[in-house]
């Protein structure tokens, strides 16, 4: 297919523009005017932590669009040693976001001299 | 008449205990979040913004002024270019920010005694990032009023958005100033693992976090990018069947 065109494009950011905002308005508007049944607010618990660690598993594993398998190793240690950080520190996110990338450096030096 | 104690430069009444400072301020000095939001925006921005070119290189500012991915975009403007057709692009595009329904369910009973108006303002501006730090807020402040913390998700907003704006458009014109080498996208799960090692308190929550982990990278492939809200869907049916055997084996003994 043709690379998309400057007018497609914007046509793109618009209908995701509009849709994304629908999304998250949809339960806002929905129990602006009545109570959240118990069964949803116990389902949203289970299920933030499930979306965070989907968002961190494809962020370490999946880079330029494909799983990277075993030669991502250094960012799969640099992630475990920014969760011991994060735990230690209490969820200090200044401190897990510096020291993280500060490690997977480290990792990819590694890495480097290994080879 | 006190100062607040959270903010400690505006101040609250005796009759009423909100902060009477205007809320993107008050939002603004409460804690030390707003540095790492920063951070977090440039790095994000330089990476979302780096990974465009050429035609859709204005359609990046368009993505950051409509807020329309966060974390996702630079996932978002990648497969956009190698979509089929132009319907697959937005059905794919809506489908990953499905997530955010759960946002807007977590937001609703906190914004409820809101405007209508008001309400969209705070729908519109509801992205992971500002989700998850206002998730580690009520983890580390559970006695916070509702009007704190929607001082807060305020005061946050006007770091994040602004910040992701300027270094978006600053990652589209001088992406190759920043090399691929030094990984700058890893910083997004990262702050996701900060979030998540607070959220992550019992064995329920924690069972719906693996698979939720496991499932969004084994299910990557699915069509239509589904493989994300389909992760969603079984980390929370992972939590389920734990906390159902949970309670079976405290009934047995």
């Amino acid at each position: 297919m043709n690379p998309l065109s400057v007018w497609d494009g914007w046509m793109v950011v618009l209908a995701l523009g509009l849709g994304t905002f629908l999304i998250r308005y949809s339960f806002i508007g929905l129990f602006a005017n009545r109570d959240m049944p118990p069964w949803l607010a116990h389902g949203l618990k289970l299920i933030v932590p499930a979306i965070f660690a989907a968002i961190v598993a494809s962020g370490v594993a999946i880079t330029a669009g494909q799983f990277g398998g075993w030669a991502l190793w250094p960012r799969y240690a640099a992630a475990l040693v920014a969760l011991a950080l994060a735990v230690r520190f209490k969820g200090n996110i200044l401190i897990t976001v510096v020291t993280g990338m500060a490690a997977l450096h480290v990792f990819v030096a590694l890495q480097n001299v290994l080879r | 008449m006190k100062a607040c104690g959270d903010c400690k430069i505006g101040w609250q009444s005796n009759d009423a205990p909100r902060c009477r400072f205007p809320r993107c301020l008050h939002g603004w000095r409460v804690r030390n979040a707003d540095h790492g939001a920063f951070l977090l925006a440039v790095c994000l921005g330089l990476r979302g913004g780096g990974s465009q070119c050429g035609a859709l290189l204005a359609c990046g500012f368009g993505f950051a002024g409509a807020r329309v991915c966060g974390s996702s975009q630079a996932v978002l403007t990648q497969f956009l270019q190698s979509a089929s057709s132009l319907w697959v692009a937005v059905l794919s595009g809506l489908v990953v920010n499905l997530r955010m329904a759960v946002y807007s369910a977590a937001m609703a009973p906190r914004v409820r005694h809101l405007s209508t108006p008001r309400r969209m303002l705070a729908a519109a501006f509801l992205v992971d990032n500002a989700f998850a730090f206002m998730q580690q807020r009520r983890q580390d402040k559970p006695q916070e009023s509702n009007d704190h913390l929607l001082a807060y998700y305020a005061g946050l907003t006007c770091v994040l958005w602004p910040a992701w704006i300027v270094f978006c458009m600053i990652g589209s014109l001088a992406g190759s100033v920043i090399p691929a080498s030094w990984q700058l996208d890893f910083a997004i799960p990262l702050a996701f693992i900060a979030t998540l090692s607070t959220t992550v308190r019992t064995m329920p929550l924690f069972a719906a976090a693996v698979a939720g982990g496991v499932a969004s990278v084994v299910l990557f492939s699915l069509p239509l990018k589904l493989g994300l809200i389909a992760a969603c869907l079984l980390g929370l049916l992972a939590g389920l069947i734990t906390e159902r055997l949970m309670l079976l084996r405290k009934a047995s003994v």
